[in-house]
């Protein structure tokens, strides 16, 4: 490696660095991604309007409703006086969920046995409904809970443990660190299928490869800037994930490091394959979406792995981003380090030496 | 004054008509006040060099740009008002890749309103004439730059414009079809489409009624062709001597000196040639045979001035500035056979590309490759050099036979590739640099062979300007220096020159002589027959063959028959009746005249004769012309196809 490599890493760093459409790449999309997942997707669920029929009407129903209501995630809405009122009040949207109190209520819970009530959903938004029952279960669980321990006439529901319910923080620290991964995903293969490519479509391929460099020494020179400005996206989505949403960073900052240099092996070894087999950038570019996509559904970036039907969580086990992510929540979030995440840092390793000798070996190849 | 003159004389009003029209970019002024008029049924050359201005005449005759100061009238009125009159073809195919022939040509018919029953005559009439009649649900990403050029054409006249607007339509299409496209051309006119093109091809503006010579957004002169080339006031004299190298660099430098008078006005060389232009035919030749020893074995014949001529002549402002020597490192003298191929070929699949071609070419000697798209030129120069595995056959690159891709070989050769060697998103100077630096070359070298490329190219004041900033004929010069920067001994060129203009192309081949004259051996692809003319040797490649091999005036004088320059009483008609008895490729409209290919002299002209009486057309006269490299092309194309 001479003053020909030399030569090669300079031309590449002043390419990348003229190259408007990769500022907007590396910049842009963490900015645009994180705000959008962070604020916009999250599942936390207020101001649900509840209609109640309260038969029971005793001191511990009333308690009941008003643990329902009282951290806002209920609102109390006219109920229409009986129970086919309020299922037709649900079935018409009027209301998102309504409350039946059965005039046993009082009764059961005194004898100290398990009471019931009936729930009527608007399930047509299945998130939605579902999130409403998690609420109500985890509301009448407490309840019941209290009730057990304490007796009548004691204010036994506990304001203070709702606010575990307010899932509003968590929820963006779930998507944060799935979007770091997901934009570096998007970015990484773009940029670096993009690099070869425009190279090969004006043409200035064929001259360098009459020129005494080695094709090894113009893959190197490629993936040097790519490795600088791919780390640069990751700090702006880290600063961004940070400053904005509060992420915290528990763990060891070399990990994060080591961890982030393999997958950014494995997102560039993809584009350069992409490169070898497309004819052009808009040929690279369209079939990037079709790679992107699986990797992120199927990451659990975006949505819990442990929702989906068991073929689909076994297939992400192939998946190289699912790794990256349980890294990156395991260093940010957990603050643990490569003596526990080491079974995840191996599998990325290896996905990394495998998909970097296979690209480089298909590049090699064309270009000789 | 002089305009009412011409209505007077002139049955016709003008179809365009243009004066004193400017158009500033900015601060940049792209024309500089323009006067011309176009009359009816015309084919008119705006001829010129790249960023003359020829496009910005033909935006803001299109209607699709507005002028900063003058007047442009077409068919009398603004014109925006006469849209549907005008067609407009530009160099980029503006075509629907994935619509077939037929579609397309209906998609133009029906934004441009015409009745289905016009549409139905005028699209048979066209693809008739255009060859394409065959080819109707053919889709257009499917057809040839010649055949989808044409196709556009259809397109373009399905409307039945008066006015036709081509703005270079025949770059990157082959002498062939070009041909072909410019009978279409005269046909069209014929019917009393009046015409109005831009192109850099010389060879072209032959073909054209007038020309109009453009140069820095400025008219220089106007006329005919022939009219042009008499006002040169020139007689061109073709010298041929033993040394032609040498025999030039006598005469520059006598010019230089002014040893010799006024009796030379001016020298080019080409490659077997010198081109000498004169005032006095006699005392020329006197001059010549004073300046030059007996034993370089002088021949001087006698021919009109060309357009070429009238062209370098007009523009080269800085006459005769030598060219900067290359900072040569001293190196062992090479001779003999630089590169070598044994019956190579080359099979892609079931598709034979290159079909058992042999060339030797020595140090310093230049060699170019000839042949329409698709005959294997690239393919044939990717296997020289290394980049393209042989199928068949044996190639020997500077006395290597194996190890073609070796760093020790390649940094021996240059190679300018077709496409681009400069990187657009890169200054001048770092374009520069990177080449210096994949080469190994640093330190005082380094300096000494950009500061070469900067003083040779004029590029001072803009080593920071990005390449993809450049015009086209200072990229291609830009290139040049980039392949060269190493001082390989073998270089190849895949068409250097190709949208280049005469002026640029003149200078660019100086420099390639220059490497010759060195020792390096160098070969060169091409379609333009106009960089033909500067090889020593010329192979010429039809269908991945080589089918003819020799020195241009050696291909010139090999060609069977004559060729007849024709002054007819009715150009069209007398062109269809003789297409009748002769192939079609043997005649041709050139401008107002008839050149006509003849097997035969006698015989043939005395077939021609009675055709022509036959159809009540007269000849008013009739005048044998030499060859040129693009009859001398077309006919040892065809002839090969005839042989098939």
């Amino acid at each position: 490696m001479g003053s020909g490599f030399s030569a090669l890493l300079v031309k590449e760093f002043l390419q990348l660095l003229r190259n408007k459409q990769l500022l907007v790449i590396l910049v842009i999309t963490p900015v645009v991604q994180l705000c959008a997942y962070g604020f916009a997707l999250s599942p936390e669920v207020k101001h649900l309007r509840l209609g109640v029929i309260d038969y029971a009407a005793s001191p511990v129903s009333r308690d009941l409703i008003a643990a329902l209501t009282r951290n806002q995630v209920f609102d109390l809405e006219d109920s229409g006086g009986n129970e086919t009122e309020l299922s037709l009040k649900v079935r018409d949207g009027k209301l998102d969920a309504g409350l039946v109190i059965g005039p046993e209520f009082t009764r059961t819970l005194k004898q100290g046995k398990r009471a019931k009530v009936q729930i009527l959903l608007d399930a047509v938004d299945a998130n939605t409904a579902g999130i409403t029952t998690g609420y109500m279960i985890q509301i009448f669980n407490n309840f019941t809970s209290e009730h057990a321990q304490t007796q009548v006439g004691v204010d036994f529901v506990d304001l203070d443990s709702t606010f575990l319910y307010n899932p509003g923080l968590v929820a963006s620290w779930f998507f944060v660190p799935g979007v770091i991964g997901m934009v570096l995903n998007i970015a990484g293969i773009l940029v670096s299928s993009s690099t070869l490519l425009r190279e090969k479509e004006t043409g200035t391929l064929e001259q360098l490869l009459m020129t005494p460099v080695s094709s090894a020494e113009i893959l190197i020179a490629k993936i040097i800037p790519l490795l600088v400005v791919l780390f640069i996206n990751i700090g702006v989505s880290l600063s961004i994930s940070m400053g904005i949403f509060h992420l915290p960073f528990r763990g060891d900052p070399l990990a994060l490091f080591l961890i982030s240099l393999l997958y950014i092996f494995v997102v560039m070894s993809i584009g350069i394959s992409l490169a070898t087999i497309s004819s052009n950038q808009r040929q690279a570019m369209l079939i990037s979406f079709f790679i992107t996509m699986p990797v992120i559904t199927l990451s659990g970036a975006l949505a819990p792995l442990e929702s989906m039907p068991e073929f689909f969580r076994n297939l992400s086990l192939l998946n190289p981003l699912r790794y990256y992510i349980v890294c990156l929540k395991g260093v940010l979030l957990k603050g643990v380090g490569l003596d526990i995440l080491w079974p995840e840092v191996l599998v990325l390793f290896v996905f990394a030496a495998v998909l970097l000798s296979l690209s480089a070996s298909r590049f090699r190849k064309q270009m000789a | 004054m002089l305009s009412l003159a011409t209505h007077a004389v002139n049955p016709h009003s003008p179809i365009v008509m243009v004066s004193g029209l400017e158009k500033n970019y900015g601060n940049y002024p792209a024309l500089k006040g323009i006067d011309f008029e176009i009359r009816e049924s015309e084919i008119f050359g705006l001829i010129g060099p790249d960023g003359a201005g020829k496009t910005s005449t033909f935006h803001i005759l299109g209607g699709i740009m507005d002028e900063s100061k003058g007047e442009v009238a077409i068919l009398g009125k603004d014109p925006r008002q006469v849209r549907l009159d005008i067609g407009y073809l530009t160099q980029t195919f503006s075509l629907y890749l994935d619509l077939s022939i037929n579609e397309n040509i209906e998609y133009a018919a029906r934004i441009r309103e015409v009745p289905e029953a016009k549409f139905k005559e005028r699209r048979e009439r066209y693809l008739r004439i255009m060859g394409l009649e065959k080819f109707g649900d053919r889709l257009a990403q499917n057809l040839s730059g010649g055949m989808k050029q044409k196709l556009a054409l259809c397109c373009a006249l399905i409307g039945r414009p008066k006015l036709l607007l081509l703005d270079e339509p025949t770059t990157g299409v082959d002498p062939v079809s070009r041909r072909d496209f410019w009978d279409v051309l005269g046909n069209v006119a014929a019917e009393g489409v009046t015409i109005a093109v831009a192109t850099p091809y010389l060879d072209e503006a032959e073909r054209c009624n007038r020309i109009a010579l453009i140069h820095k957004g400025q008219i220089l002169e106007m006329g005919t062709p022939a009219e042009l080339k008499r006002n040169l006031g020139l007689k061109r004299l073709e010298l041929r001597t033993r040394d032609i190298e040498s025999s030039f660099d006598k005469l520059e430098d006598a010019l230089k000196a002014k040893t010799v008078g006024d009796a030379i006005s001016d020298v080019q060389l080409f490659g077997d040639r010198i081109d000498v232009l004169v005032r006095d035919t006699d005392a020329g030749k006197e001059a010549l045979h004073s300046l030059l020893s007996a034993d370089l074995k002088p021949e001087i014949v006698e021919e009109d001035a060309t357009l070429e001529n009238v062209f370098v002549s007009k523009l080269s402002s800085s006459e005769h500035a030598a060219a900067p020597s290359f900072p040569e490192a001293a190196r062992e003298a090479k001779s003999g056979q630089a590169i070598a191929a044994h019956s190579i070929s080359k099979i892609f699949g079931h598709f034979q590309a290159v079909k058992n071609v042999s060339v030797q070419i020595n140090y310093g000697e230049i060699y170019g490759l000839l042949g329409a798209n698709g005959a294997g030129k690239t393919t044939t120069i990717k296997m020289l050099c290394g980049l393209l595995d042989i199928s068949n056959g044996e190639v020997s690159l500077a006395g290597r036979k194996t190890e073609l891709r070796s760093v020790k070989l390649r940094k021996e050769i240059g190679y300018m590739s077709q496409k681009f060697v400069l990187y657009d998103d890169l200054t001048v100077m770092e374009n520069l640099n990177f080449y210096c630096g994949t080469y190994g070359l640093s330190g005082k070298e380094r300096k000494e062979r950009i500061g070469w490329a900067i003083d040779t190219f004029e590029l001072q004041g803009n080593e920071g300007t990005m390449a993809g900033a450049l015009p086209g004929g200072w990229k291609q010069k830009l290139s040049f220096a980039a392949s060269v920067l190493h001082q390989p001994s073998i270089i190849f060129l895949d068409e250097p020159t190709s949208g280049v203009d005469p002026l640029a192309r003149r200078q660019l081949w100086q420099y390639i002589r220059l490497f010759a004259k060195n020792g390096a051996a160098i070969l060169v692809t091409t379609h333009f027959l106009e960089e033909a003319e500067h090889c020593a040797r010329l192979g010429f490649m039809v269908d991945g063959q080589l089918v003819a091999e020799g020195s241009p005036s050696e291909i010139k004088a090999a060609q069977p028959g004559v060729l007849i320059s024709l002054k007819v009483s009715n150009t069209p008609k007398a062109y269809e009746a003789l297409r009748e008895i002769f192939e079609e490729w043997q005649v041709s409209i050139f401008g107002a005249n008839l050149h006509v290919v003849l097997d035969n002299k006698e015989e043939d002209m005395a077939r021609c004769q009675q055709k022509l009486a036959d159809n009540g057309i007269r000849i008013f006269t009739s005048r044998q012309l030499p060859f040129t490299l693009e009859d001398a092309f077309i006919s040892i194309v065809q002839r090969s196809k005839r042989n098939k």
